[in-house]
């Protein structure tokens, strides 16, 4: 098992030689240049030595005569970046689902976005893009102008054909009362059984990641945070925390606690958030409204600490924008004692014994931990599958490396174990906070940084609320970045539905699908 | 009988929600609308799950190209009469995103709009707020004659809801 850092380069040095040149401490832990073909290689020879290794994101790039591919790649504890090229003509690379199946929907999102086929992999019509964008256009690379492309007639797919036989296709989409966001997913279903689940994202496709080319890096900050309305603070920390990195800028001590006082306020009210729905999806009204009933008090906390009740905007590049008022301090401890002391216990009790929430989620959707490697899934739908990954103790951000706090695993796999993670991280959410209030340190809360940013290229790993959210950003040394690749939870969640949801009733469908908190505008950004 | 219609649409608006490529951050809010803190069901606000029973459309969203279509034949469903409320930034003119390549910038540029909330997001006070204003411009609350009782007068409908909201802001702070 190679676990630290020198033993994996120095087994890739000795396997690979001459084929791979190897950049320490670029993009994470080191930087693999492999021509195609290599990199199927080198993938491969980091799973058979790390079973943890996974795909964290595939980005795209375009340097005008070549497009770049670049596979961010995790292990037990580091992130290490495989960088290939093609030619922009005719641009082809070999696939890697065939040993890793997570990588599935990046290449699929590579191969709209960018017009890199992958061979092994290919496919007819858009992932991500609408069903009336012009075959050909690809949006993200540099010569298009995709504001000015014309849009054609939608075209008959295959996707929305009847199912033949005995199995009916059911469609879930992209207006429905389960769903507060549009997507579609057409269930192909046997009698009561699922037999197959086809997904169409890309109904909240806005175009972000180009969009963040053409405007300034504080400008982007509000924009990126826009991607999700409900972890939002972890998109604009994610972005401020990679352009910090280029920079390799000192942030205040103080303003990483502020930070972190930010972003677990941001997992608590998103945790009740998912944990009052998943009670809705199974028709269990009551819970959901105390739920929701509980999630306000944190949301005037939201709007105390930030001065908003959603859009915070407290992270800036070199800093916070605001402090916390001392005043504000009891009042912060009363309102988080009080869900602590008064809240938790019931909640928790429902959690545990109520029947109905037991028979509606226990052994629904398994995802057994081999699954959840395959696929690399992240966040709690991995910790439920017994799979302790949690960016906040591999690689510490912010001020956490000075936290205290545990991290939560169930070994279950099902549904209930999913729901008990978020519920139990709900407790370690409220002692974090608790814990950086009476810590937090005097001094400044930001530091001044030049517009421009220099050349260079960084990637960031946060642990939001739903998982690992990944950030890159490359910059040119003028205002605007270059390329900001946002890699969401979800988006790397959804395959593990796709697996868990086959064989089991369609009733079940809502639940298992709840567990992994989907938020469709981080999957389609 | 056009009148108890009028009553009956307005004192009970039945409410779709519709997330034309919303950030999520205004649909949470309307959820949190139908939850006790706010709770619109005591308005005889309902969230409708059909288009075909609603009269209101609530949509969020800066519309994306995918989702333009499917807004439109939602709103087609929709009996007569039929009213759309845009709700947020996104709605009312593209918002952080005007000017991106797959959204087309505003409701209105789909279907037509009857009112709108700004706000990113806006606040379940505001929503509330803009629904009741909506629906005072379906049904213009009617002016009575002011009763005096020992000199001191009586108030009217109109002039109680203010009190009682400002009361609330009161004791929030």
């Amino acid at each position: 098992m190679a676990s630290n850092n020198a033993d994996m380069v120095s087994l890739l040095e000795s396997k690979f030689g001459d084929k791979i040149q190897i950049q320490k401490d670029v993009l994470g832990t080191a930087a693999i240049i492999a021509n195609n073909g290599i990199h199927y290689d080198v993938f491969k020879a980091m799973i058979e030595a790390d079973e943890k290794t996974g795909i964290t994101a595939i980005t795209g790039l375009d340097f005008g005569a070549n497009l770049g591919v670049y596979y961010h790649v995790h292990t037990t504890n580091q992130f290490f970046t495989i960088k290939a090229v093609v030619p922009t003509v005719d641009p082809k690379i070999k696939t890697i689902v065939d040993i890793h199946p997570g990588a599935l929907f990046h290449e699929l999102e590579v191969t709209d976005l960018f017009g890199i086929v992958f061979q092994g992999n290919e496919f007819d019509g858009h992932f991500v893009l609408s069903e009336n964008w012009p075959d050909g256009v690809y949006p993200l690379r540099k010569n298009v102008d995709p504001t000015k492309v014309k849009l054609v007639p939608t075209p008959e797919r295959e996707f929305n054909k009847p199912a033949e036989g005995r199995e009916v296709k059911i469609i879930i989409g992209p207006q429905h009362p389960a769903l507060l966001e549009p997507e579609k997913f057409s269930v192909t279903v046997d009698g009561e059984t699922v037999t197959k689940v086809e997904p169409r994202i890309g109904y909240v496709h806005r175009g972000i990641e180009k969009t963040t080319e053409s405007r300034t890096y504080l400008q982007d900050t509000y924009l990126v945070e826009r991607v999700c309305g409900i972890c939002n603070a972890c998109h604009s920390y994610g972005f401020v925390e990679t352009v910090e990195r280029i920079f390799n800028a000192d942030v205040p001590e103080r303003a990483q606690y502020l930070r972190v006082i930010s972003l677990e306020l941001n997992r608590l009210h998103s945790h009740l958030l998912t944990l009052g729905h998943a009670c809705l999806e199974i028709g269990y009204e009551t819970l959901f409204q105390y739920f929701w009933r509980d999630r306000e008090p944190i949301m005037d906390l939201v709007e105390l600490t930030t001065g908003n009740r959603v859009y915070g905007s407290l992270m800036t590049i070199g800093g916070v924008r605001r402090d916390l008022n001392p005043e504000h301090v009891p009042k912060i401890k009363a309102v988080l004692n009080d869900f602590k002391t008064e809240k938790m216990p019931f909640f928790r009790k429902m959690y545990q014994d109520e029947p109905t929430l037991r028979l509606r989620m226990k052994d629904v959707g398994t995802l057994s931990r081999e699954d959840a490697l395959k696929l690399s899934v992240v966040g709690p739908v991995a910790r439920g599958s017994n799979v302790d990954m949690d960016i906040r103790k591999i690689q510490p951000y912010a001020a956490y490396g000075e936290i205290p706090f545990n991290q939560i695993v169930y070994t279950d796999g099902d549904t209930w174990a999913r729901m008990n993670v978020r519920l139990d991280e709900v407790e370690e959410s409220i002692n974090i906070i608790d814990y950086v209030i009476d810590h937090l340190p005097s001094g400044p809360i930001k530091i001044d940084l030049p517009r421009s940013v220099p050349e260079g290229e960084a990637i960031a790993c946060i642990e939001a609320p739903r998982g690992e959210l990944f950030y890159y950003v490359k910059s040119n040394g003028t205002d605007m970045p270059d390329r900001v690749k946002i890699r969401t939870p979800t988006f790397a969640n959804i395959p593990s539905f796709l697996k868990t949801a086959i064989g089991e009733s369609i009733a079940d469908v809502p639940s298992n699908f709840v567990s992994l908190d989907p938020c469709f505008s981080c999957t389609d950004r | 009988m056009a009148d108890a219609k009028t009553w009956a649409r307005v004192k009970s608006p039945w409410v779709l929600h519709f997330n034309s490529g919303a950030c999520n951050g205004c649909d949470i809010e309307i959820v949190a609308l139908l939850t006790p803190k706010y709770d619109v069901e005591r308005f005889g606000i309902k969230l409708e799950p059909s288009p075909r029973h609603a009269d209101i459309l609530l949509v969020t969203g800066a519309v994306t190209n995918q989702c333009a279509e499917r807004l439109k034949r939602v709103y087609d469903q929709m009996p007569q009469p039929k009213f759309v409320v845009a709700i947020g930034a996104c709605a009312c003119s593209g918002g952080v995103f005007a000017g991106t390549y797959n959204t087309l910038g505003g409701v209105d540029k789909v279907i037509p709009v009857s009112a709108y909330i700004p706000g990113c997001p806006p606040r379940p006070e505001a929503i509330i707020d803009g629904c009741v204003k909506l629906l005072n411009a379906i049904n213009p609350p009617k002016k009575k004659k002011r009763k005096q009782v020992n000199g001191i007068k009586e108030a009217t409908k109109s002039e109680v809801v203010p009190v009682v909201m400002e009361v609330k802001q009161d004791g929030k702070q």
